[in-house]
């Protein structure tokens, strides 16, 4: 691969960075052609102890994704980056997949148990409407403390959430430095 | 050697080149790869990665022979976090030192 072939597939695999930050990156690996070329190294061995520019691109866009989820954790933001760490390897997709489907599952359950529980007096209202005639206090008593219930787990979730999506991102992040990505011997 | 374990160490040979000295990218590429078998650009996420988090600063200087090199030079709170990863690493290399000789001794 020559130094105009690295480039290029580097910069076309770094999509989604803005501009300058592509620029950035690109200036560094200019600047080790030059280097090294400057050591007598011709273009293709330099690209080859480079390695792949597909891996060394993967990693720098998984860096990117955390990094804006730190700033700002809208959902969206929170897929992207899961989705850039899964793509830095098949090993990534079982440790990091799995518990990311698996706390979803957790904080959707809470939120939708709390939220049916606090809506719970309505629904008996509605009932009661229906059918006039099956009124019970216990249920009246019941629904109301549910709705009690209902409350505390949505604060409870509100505060869960938070530490939850930090400790996910601590993982994440620790994924990114660890497992492979642009190594030796990882194609 | 395994792939996830030489990435683990890899900061702490980025941060340990940079005590004494600032280094320019292609420098410490070099150096890290003339003794550890590494992919070469995987370096450059790394180096990109300890900057945000602000483990070192970066600066231009120009060079005689070519263009001008981006600097790496350690801060503060990057030279506190060397000292913590070469603690760790003591402390590892010298456990799994000891498992090697009593293995090696037990035949």
């Amino acid at each position: 691969m020559t130094k105009f072939q690295f480039l290029n597939q580097l910069n076309s695999s770094l999509k989604g960075l803005s501009s300058e930050e592509r620029e950035d990156i690109l200036q560094d690996f200019e600047e080790h052609f030059a280097n090294g070329s400057v050591e007598g190294k011709s273009e293709e061995q330099i690209a080859d102890s480079l390695g792949s520019p597909n891996q060394i691109a993967k990693e720098l866009l998984a860096t990117y994704h955390l990094e804006k989820v730190e700033t700002t954790a809208t959902t969206g933001n929170i897929i992207r980056a899961v989705w850039a760490v899964i793509g830095l390897g098949f090993f990534n997709l079982i440790i990091v997949l799995g518990p990311f489907i698996g706390l979803a599952a957790v904080v959707f359950a809470g939120w939708a148990s709390g939220i049916a529980f606090i809506v719970s007096p309505l629904l008996l209202l509605i009932d009661i409407v229906i059918y006039p005639g099956g009124f019970e206090w216990f249920e009246l008593f019941f629904s109301m403390a549910l709705c009690g219930a209902g409350i505390f787990i949505t604060v409870g979730m509100y505060y869960g959430t938070k530490v939850l999506m930090a400790q996910f991102l601590r993982y994440l992040k620790y994924n990114v430095s660890l497992v492979k990505g642009g190594l030796k011997n990882d194609e | 050697m395994d792939v996830q374990f030489k990435k683990g160490v890899l900061k702490l040979c980025v941060l340990v080149l940079l005590d004494k000295q600032d280094r320019y990218g292609y420098e410490l590429v070099q150096k890290i790869s003339d003794q550890i078998e590494i992919s070469e650009g995987s370096v450059y996420p790394l180096l990109r990665r300890l900057k945000k988090e602000e483990y070192f600063t970066t600066y231009l200087r120009e060079s005689t022979e070519g263009p001008s090199r981006k600097y790496y030079k350690l801060t503060e709170k990057g030279r506190e976090y060397l000292h913590e990863l070469m603690q760790e690493w003591k402390v590892f290399s010298q456990g799994v030192n000891q498992l090697i000789k009593e293995g090696v001794n037990s035949d």
